[in-house]
């Protein structure tokens, strides 16, 4: 079961490992990134930040969204991770599973305009959000548990 | 008056020059407390403010940009006028949480306003000036502790009388409503702490703590050390740290990242180079903005390093530019990326071969899982011991209580802070994937969150006050009913309402509805005389 969706470029950090996988009661956080996947050196480092007790999965989009329409999944917490609106969009096409989620962190750069305190998007990105929005899913910025939700499209 | 105001002034400046100052946690109410009292007088009464505030602050973290309350600028401003107009702690409560909340809006506007900068330190990297560089981190970051000195002390100046005559027109039972109302806030922090560290599987530690304090009256800081003995104990055992299969982390070595930061042929940078990434990890924090973190604070603690690799204004210039990209992580583990860039940076000096962009690969790629590692270790474990120790002895009246916090804290910190730094420069990234491959890291966090969680269970029981009058039976004849559960569980009240909240908590009522609900139960059960 998945208990949060979150785009957060920094993927597994403090936020995550030390406020939402305790106040969700996460047992497994996946990360689904075709980058990460491949590269033995951020999976070492995000292994270091894994929190005690905690599955730390590391897959592709495409095997993330097998494995999480797949039955073996259903009896896990899970913190779905992804870095990028673009890979959230790939996930809530396939996942009927994801209805709401959670803006974390995207960093600014060219291009992008500041929406919140640690959000920027691209036209790219909103684009895909407001397809997102009209598919009738829920996208709250919170970067820990304890903030308010404040709505997208609010924001845009 | 006026050289009173000007010295809380200067406290308020003082707190807020923390992030120059190694995130150290001296702006903490429990420190700044006793200094607005000294300077007020009166000491006594400074360090129990300081000792209530931090309590009721407690689960308050920064982590990211999630910008808590500002407990500097409450905090001292609600112990000065609560002392200046003779009130207790319960005044100073009152105000600090109001002011608190206005001025992290004021910051988080400073915090968005400061990347009108950002332009300007690209421009100064493009034609490698680090000077400038250097010159504009220390003048934005100036900025924080001058404007909310600013609003201190006009603050002082103006509010003074008028809240003096405020305070002094509130009625007596308000007064005492609020006392109870305020015994009651730790509640909430306690809860907030409990939602980052409780789980079932360390809850028994929890309990543990709570009933070496509620029954055997330990004192804190003996509950620290015995549950550091078990958190050693559990650890060491084999198979404890309850790992799985772990199937999708088989098979691989890191051998293609395992290059960074080693064999190098000649060295460049000598002990004290890399002792001054240390020094200047400390500044880390001085120039945060919403648009790229912590990257001047980077830049800064390393440009002496690049000063040294990097001779011509090109090299240079390249250099700083990578150093000006977003960067956020825990200032606590920083000085291990500082020095793993370090050592990457002498590397690329040397290597006319080496792939300049692997740099920021890994420090980027090391900037969020670290600070997972930094942050639940300092926030989750000794801060929570620190504050747990030096707050039971505040609350008493005793001045050990704001140095403890200070030692408990920051002596673990800067000598962990300082040996980084070298370990990061010499071991490089090896380092990281010896403790991946050995599973010291899950021991360590396992541990340390039975050690915090045990310090969190004593909390209830040492640290919150809140007893009932009632009696059963006749109104003369009558036991007592304190009397009777102090028999059964000794401070089951604040057991009781720290779960109780803690459960709101869990159903996600916002938290400033919690506090205000504190408030009300607090003055409700106080003119009922329910509570005391």
């Amino acid at each position: 079961m998945i208990k949060l969706t979150r785009i957060d470029d920094r993927l597994v950090h403090g936020q995550v490992a030390f406020t939402w996988t305790p106040a969700l009661g996460i047992d497994c956080l996946l990360v689904a990134n075709d980058k990460v996947a491949k590269d033995d050196f951020q999976k070492m480092a995000l292994g270091l930040a894994k929190p005690s007790g905690v599955k730390l999965l590391i897959k592709s989009v495409p095997d993330a969204i097998t494995w999480l329409n797949d039955t073996r999944s259903a009896n896990h917490k899970i913190l779905l991770l992804v870095n990028s609106v673009k890979d959230v969009m790939a996930l809530s096409n396939e996942v009927a599973e994801i209805q709401s989620i959670n803006f974390g962190g995207i960093r600014g750069k060219e291009g992008a305009v500041s929406i919140s305190k640690a959000i920027s998007v691209t036209e790219e990105d909103t684009a895909i959000i407001r397809e997102l929005l009209k598919k009738g899913i829920e996208l709250e910025v919170r970067q820990v548990p304890t903030d308010n939700k404040q709505m997208i499209e609010n924001l845009l | 008056m006026l050289l009173s105001f000007i010295l809380i002034t200067l406290i308020a400046v003082l707190g807020h020059s923390e992030d120059f100052l190694g995130t150290t946690l001296l702006s903490r109410p429990l420190v700044l407390g006793p200094l607005v009292g000294w300077v007020l007088g009166d000491l006594h009464l400074g360090i129990i403010i300081g000792g209530t505030l931090e309590l009721i602050f407690m689960g308050n973290i920064k982590v990211g940009a999630a910008i808590p309350p500002d407990v500097i600028t409450g905090g001292v401003l609600g112990t000065a006028f609560a002392i200046l107009s003779g009130k207790g702690a319960a005044i100073a409560l009152a105000l600090a949480i109001p002011i608190s909340i206005l001025a992290e809006m004021l910051l988080s506007a400073l915090f968005v306003s400061r990347s009108v900068f950002n332009k300007q330190f690209i421009a100064y990297a493009e034609c490698g000036n680090y000077r400038g560089i250097q010159r504009l981190h220390i003048l934005s970051g100036l900025l924080k502790p001058l404007l909310m000195g600013l609003i201190t002390f006009l603050a002082l100046q103006l509010g003074a009388g008028v809240m003096k005559s405020f305070l002094d027109s509130i009625p007596a039972w308000v007064n005492t409503g609020l006392q109870v109302a305020g015994n009651m806030l730790p509640a909430l922090g306690f809860a907030l702490l409990m939602n980052l560290m409780f789980n079932k599987r360390v809850a028994p530690y929890f309990f543990l703590g709570f009933m070496l304090a509620a029954y055997l009256k330990l004192p804190v800081i003996a509950i620290g050390g015995f549950g550091l003995i078990i958190a050693l104990l559990v650890t060491q055992g084999k198979g404890s740290g309850a790992e799985e299969e772990e199937e999708d982390f088989e098979g691989e070595d890191g051998a293609s990242a395992g290059a960074h930061g080693l064999d190098r042929p000649a060295s460049k940078l000598n002990r004290r180079d890399i002792r001054r990434l240390f020094t200047r990890s400390l500044a880390l924090e001085a120039n945060f903005n919403f648009e790229t973190w912590q990257n001047t604070g980077f830049a800064f603690a390393i440009i002496p390093a690049l000063k040294k690799l990097y001779t011509t204004k090109d090299s240079m210039s390249k250099a700083l530019k990578r150093h000006l990209q977003f960067f956020n992580t825990s200032p606590y583990g920083s000085t291990l990326i500082l020095g793993i860039t370090a050592a990457m940076e002498e590397q690329n000096s040397l290597d006319p071969d080496f792939d300049s962009e692997s740099i920021n690969a890994v420090k980027t790629g090391l900037m969020g899982p670290l600070a997972g590692v930094f942050d639940s270790l300092f926030w989750g474990t000794f801060k929570v011991i620190a504050a747990g120790v030096g707050t039971s002895l505040a609350i008493k009246g005793n001045i050990l209580g704001a140095i403890l916090f200070l030692l408990i804290f920051n002596v673990p910190h800067l000598l962990l802070r300082y040996n980084l730094t070298f370990t990061g420069y010499k071991a490089g990234t090896r380092f990281l994937q010896s403790l991946a491959k050995s599973h010291v890291m899950d021991k360590l966090t396992y541990g340390a969150s039975i050690l915090g969680l045990m310090v969190v269970g004593a909390m209830p029981a040492t640290l919150i006050s809140i007893r009932t009058p009632l009696s059963i039976g006749g109104r003369d004849s009558g036991v007592g009913l304190q009397g009777i559960l102090d028999q059964i569980v000794p401070s089951i009240i604040p057991l009781g309402l720290t779960f109780l909240v803690y459960y709101f908590v869990k159903i996600h009522i916002k938290t400033t509805y919690l506090l205000l609900g504190l408030l009300v139960l607090g003055f409700v059960g106080s003119i009922s005389h329910v509570f005391a």
